[in-house]
């Protein structure tokens, strides 16, 4: 059966309407940012960084900027600790419940995010953890756990399990295990993980907004609350820059896979090269 | 690549003789049982590797040659018995402090690490200085013939170099004895009987012990100072390669280790080492017997064992047909049917004497050292 190249020129074109579809809503946020108008409009009638200013000028936006870069710090070096080390845990190993303890740590990704903002809510109160960014850079960090489990997890799924018993053998301890066997195998993976955390996070609204307190309201958060009752350009300068950032996010992932995948092609030839036995 | 010649010029401080101890090197079961839930992968063996022995643990797969292995390197915890390396117990000790040298049949070389970094890493691991690592590791390198190769990553190298490496890096922290686990089994033809004939001149220069797993009789028999035949756990025989070869206790064992006739008999006597055997329309015959007892018996000769005689002249005797001669180049196999019996004979092209054709009416013969009484396993 012949299948229809990527390359051919109807594929071509049937792409760029889906294309366009996708990232024009997108884009037309940016334009805005730069709006001079008190309203956000589209098209911008003229052209300035008044709003952008005003973005970094005003106490009010800024600690919301820095509440979500403090929550999706949390939520990264959290996120990528355990479910790094839950993935490396489980790598290899066969016991009785093995699936359920992977099904537990992959249910954040399912479970819908207002019953988890709800459950999070309430145990936060319990709890007596109110008015600071901690409980959401938590809650960010549960829902960011299977992301960065499943992208290490694929990294060891490469491993040869001989590699363990070879290092230690050889005189290493789990320590010494740890750095020379597993983590240049799930480097590539904690990367993506933390990539993935941290645009989770920094986006995340529902969970945010049930968390939210004065000292702690996030981006996203300051976002949804403004628009109700005062349209600036300040919010579409906040959209700007999230889709900054995870353009930004994107192309350091796709850098990241296109490195790997030119070793990986070059490798087997200078292998087959040097096959002379 | 070049030839390797492993040439141990400055010889690096062979285990034996680098400590006054003469248990340095020696590796001992006592009774050493592995069970998975009512299953006994390893069933009270007792083994010992002398300080210098080359000993093969040989059987087929789920016979517990590898099990028996990862126990000694620490891999798996024994249900009971003692494993002493050195003449000590070891297994309170993990792995990382039992100081042997494992070659593992995928060679688990560190795959982002160069050729001399993988050398490096044990040393790494006892903290020994970059300079002297470095030093110590091109040396262990040239030994396997890899001078020069150092820079390499294992993925830049050949099956046969990357095993070089392996066994470089299992070698070059003196280690008290060397581990093999079925290290030839991804190598082509030619090239394992070239790296059987390298590890072995290796072995032989280090003076270094070696426990080696196979399921390949060929290798085990070219390498091995002793043979280790094992089967459900236990172990069935033991010996120098050609005494076990020759002198099989049972059929398995018999059928195992090369190509066998078995021929059922009754014992009429056995007397030091001689045993008489009634084989039926074979006649009487004397055989070789070890003691070993059973229900019934059979005696075993080897098809190389065989040879054409004249009618009249040797005690061990029968008449046949010929059935079939292929020729295998080196040598040539008839199947003859003596009595009712088919059987196998080998001879050697080269002293054959022509003309002997389907249907001809021959005798065989045999030396009482060349058929061994054994039993037959229910």
């Amino acid at each position: 059966m012949k299948r229809a190249s990527p390359r051919h020129p109807s594929a071509l074109i049937a792409s760029v309407p889906v294309f366009l579809f996708l990232v024009v809503p997108t884009a037309i946020v940016v334009p805005v940012a730069f709006n001079r108008s008190r309203y956000i409009t589209f098209p911008p009638d003229q052209l300035s960084t008044e709003a952008i200013s005003g973005f970094f000028g005003d106490p009010a936006w800024m600690s919301a900027l820095l509440a979500s870069l403090q929550a999706s710090g949390i939520a990264v070096v959290v996120a990528v600790l355990l479910g790094g080390s839950a993935a490396v845990a489980l790598h290899g190993r066969t016991f009785p419940g093995r699936a359920v303890v992977t099904g537990v740590i992959i249910a954040p990704m399912i479970v819908p995010a207002v019953v988890m903002a709800l459950a999070f809510y309430q145990f936060f109160i319990s709890v007596g953890m109110v008015g600071t960014v901690l409980p959401i850079g938590l809650a960010h960090a549960v829902i960011s756990v299977p992301y960065a489990f499943l992208t290490v997890r694929a990294g060891l799924a490469g491993l040869n399990p001989a590699l363990v018993r070879s290092a230690s053998s050889l005189g290493a301890g789990a320590f010494s295990v740890m750095r020379f066997v597993y983590l240049p195998v799930i480097r590539p993976g904690l990367v993506a993980g933390a990539l993935f955390a941290f645009s989770v996070s920094i986006d995340e609204t529902v969970i945010a907004l049930f968390l939210q307190s004065p000292s702690a309201t996030t981006l996203p958060v300051k976002m949804f609350t403004d628009i109700q009752y005062n349209l600036t350009p300040k919010i579409a300068v906040s959209s700007a820059m999230l889709v900054t950032v995870a353009t930004l996010g994107l192309l350091v992932q796709v850098c990241f896979t296109i490195r790997r995948r030119s070793i990986a092609r070059l490798l087997p030839l200078t292998a087959a090269a040097d096959q002379t036995g | 690549m070049k030839s390797p010649t492993p040439t141990p010029t400055t010889t690096p401080s062979t285990p034996a003789a680098a400590a006054g101890d003469e248990r340095r090197g020696s590796i001992e079961l006592r009774r050493v049982r592995k069970t998975y839930g009512n299953l006994a992968a390893v069933d009270d063996l007792d083994l010992t590797v002398r300080p210098g022995e080359f000993v093969t643990l040989l059987g087929p797969s789920g016979s517990g040659k590898t099990t028996t292995m990862m126990m000694v390197a620490g891999f798996e915890e024994l249900t009971s018995g003692t494993v002493l390396i050195d003449g000590k117990p070891v297994d309170r000790l993990p792995p990382k402090d039992r100081n042997l040298g494992v070659v593992f049949q995928s060679y688990a070389l560190f795959p982002h690490m160069s050729a001399a970094q993988n050398v490096e890493f044990p040393l790494r691991m006892r903290g020994v200085r970059a300079g002297e690592r470095r030093k110590r590791a091109e040396e262990a390198l040239a030994r396997v013939g890899l001078a020069g190769l150092g820079d390499r990553r294992p993925r830049q190298m050949s099956g046969g170099q990357q095993q070089r490496v392996a066994l470089a890096r299992a070698l070059v922290f003196n280690p008290a004895a060397l581990l093999l686990d079925e290290p030839m089994a991804a190598l082509d033809k030619r090239l394992r009987e070239q790296m059987q004939d390298e590890v072995k001149t290796l072995q032989r220069a280090l003076g270094i012990s070696v426990l080696f797993v196979t399921h390949d009789q060929d290798e085990a028999m070219s390498m091995s100072d002793r043979i280790v035949v094992m089967r459900d756990g236990r172990i069935v025989q033991e010996g120098a390669p050609e005494d076990v070869y020759a002198h099989p206790r049972t059929d398995w064992v018999a059928n195992f280790l090369g190509d066998t006739n078995l021929l059922p008999c009754k014992v009429l006597e056995r007397k030091d080492g001689v045993a008489v055997v009634d084989l039926g329309s074979w006649g009487v015959g004397r055989v070789r017997d070890l003691g070993a007892r059973g229900d019934t018996y059979a005696v075993s000769i080897r098809p190389e064992h065989l040879r054409f005689v004249d009618a009249e002249r040797t005690e061990n005797r029968a008449t046949g047909r010929v059935l079939s001669s292929t020729s295998l180049g080196a040598t040539i196999r008839h199947r003859l049917r003596v009595g009712e019996k088919d059987i196998v004979m080998r001879e050697l092209s080269a002293g054959t004497r022509a003309g002997r054709g389907p249907d001809d009416e021959v005798s065989v013969g045999w030396t009482q050292d060349e058929a061994q009484l054994l039993v037959l396993e229910p």
